[in-house]
């Protein structure tokens, strides 16, 4: 399968990317990793006339701890760290697991957490993992700089509020409280190289040990054109003491944030039935993990 | 337009003009003639193109030539010493995880990959490892079963 003719740039610094985006706009992609656009543009389904690459660009790739109010990572860090990251698998849990979870290894490997916020497809494995952790995206052009809260940063499968003339330059998320835990599981028919039939993300917060909950985000992928956060399940939780049956009643209550529909991956009330088990599932899993919270 | 790029394939140096939208694999294999490395489904489904860059089992097919420039690649062809098959060559022939042979390189280099970070891995590791690799013959068990002996093979060998 062939790619379709395009001019490629290497800038060396962030500067020049995007005073070439701002010269280019809409005929321009962005590649990182290039598992995703490469096969669009394979497929036809894109054709930029140019692709500008991040390869070249210090600091893209890099994870860093913000003393002890956050994290800023990078976009064009891969999967593969994302999911080997201490810190990340310590306090920022459903990151790593999504990122551990994406296609497979020769995929993890490429794969950046930039480009799999940016192409937003519904099924994505970040995006709901990134919405429980309150992340925030900057967004930089040649002349302005804005961040915007990822839960306001998808529009529909595929479309995101970035401007043809923004580049995504980083992703800051907030330490979580302590007694904080978090989990993400992903359904598919099978292990590897799969796209989720319905993924859940979440983050539960105790007051202590004992209980009870004071915060709770759950953020479903595939069961809506845009990852949703199931606030009404959400609100349900804070207050009360963590147990199956409220993990329970909260999963029911999560089905209602969520219109996913019937394709060949599985049908819409299978769909309905799984968010409700694996958002029940999820909190108990992240329940387990702030238990385990250490200073 | 071509551009020039550098590169470290095999162990030696390669300096060659590519075009922008030539990607890897097709570079190794209509360039060099290193037909090894596998051209499957050219969209990263099926792992035949898996090659080694810069210690990381990637894709062949979704890497540009161009991205690899100033880095190290591996591809089947780097893998024998001397005329001597690598461990992981010779326990996919003694244990029959060949059949078509279509899907091995990439099979082999997943596995290389995975040795080189962990060498003692567990079954799970190492069906993860290969997770992006799909064999239509043999089914996974046979392959399973070479890569553990291979891992048994080079721990002893660097015992000794």
């Amino acid at each position: 399968m062939l790619l379709p003719r395009f001019d490629y740039y290497e800038p060396a610094t962030l500067e020049e990317a995007l005073r070439l985006l701002s010269e280019m706009g809409g005929n321009a992609r962005v590649i990182a990793g290039g598992t995703d656009l490469l096969v669009r543009m394979k497929l036809k389904v894109e054709k930029p006339g140019y692709l500008i690459s991040l390869r070249k660009i210090p600091g893209l790739d890099a994870i860093v701890r913000r003393e002890n109010h956050g994290v800023t990572i990078g976009p064009a860090v891969t999967a593969a760290e994302l999911s080997r990251n201490e810190l990340l698998l310590d306090r920022f849990t459903p990151i790593a697991l999504a990122a551990g979870r994406l296609g497979a290894p020769v995929v993890r490997n490429r794969a950046t957490i930039g480009g799999n916020l940016v192409n937003a497809r519904p099924a994505a494995d970040l995006p709901p993992a990134c919405m429980v952790l309150d992340a925030t995206l900057k967004l930089k052009s040649f002349s302005n700089e804005r961040e915007i809260p990822v839960g306001e940063f998808f529009r529909g499968p595929g479309q995101t509020v970035i401007e043809p003339n923004e580049l995504l330059v980083s992703i800051f998320a907030p330490i979580p409280a302590p007694w904080t835990g978090g989990a993400y599981i992903k359904l598919g028919a099978r292990k590897a190289l799969e796209i989720s039939m319905v993924n859940v993300a979440v983050i539960l917060t105790l007051q202590s040990p004992q209980g009870p909950i004071i915060d709770a985000k759950i953020a479903l992928g595939a069961v809506a054109p845009t990852p949703v956060r199931a606030f009404a399940a959400e609100e349900f939780l804070i207050g009360r003491q963590p147990s199956d049956d409220v993990f329970a009643q909260a999963g029911v209550i999560g089905v209602g944030m969520c219109e996913p529909i019937t394709d060949h991956r599985g049908t819409m009330e299978y769909r309905c039935l799984m968010i409700e088990t694996l958002t029940s599932r999820a909190l108990r899993q992240a329940y387990e993990k702030a238990l385990t919270w250490k200073p | 337009m071509k551009k020039t790029i550098q590169l470290t394939i095999n162990g030696q140096q390669v300096q060659a003009a590519v075009a922008p939208n030539q990607t890897l694999v097709q570079f190794l294999r209509d360039d060099l003639g290193l037909t090894g490395t596998k051209h499957g489904c050219g969209l990263g489904d099926c792992g035949a193109c898996t090659v080694i860059l810069d210690g990381r089992a990637v894709n062949s097919c979704l890497v540009l030539a161009i991205q690899a420039d100033g880095c190290d690649v591996l591809t089947i062809e780097g893998l024998a010493e001397d005329g001597n098959l690598h461990p992981l060559q010779q326990a996919f022939v003694d244990k029959g995880a060949i059949q078509c042979g279509f899907c091995s390189p990439g099979m082999i280099l997943s596995a290389k990959a995975l040795l080189d970070e962990k060498p003692n891995p567990t079954e799970l590791e190492i069906r993860t490892a290969i997770s992006g690799n799909l064999c239509r013959c043999t089914g996974y068990q046979k392959i399973v079963e070479a890569i553990n002996e291979a891992a048994e093979v080079i721990r002893d060998r660097e015992e000794s």
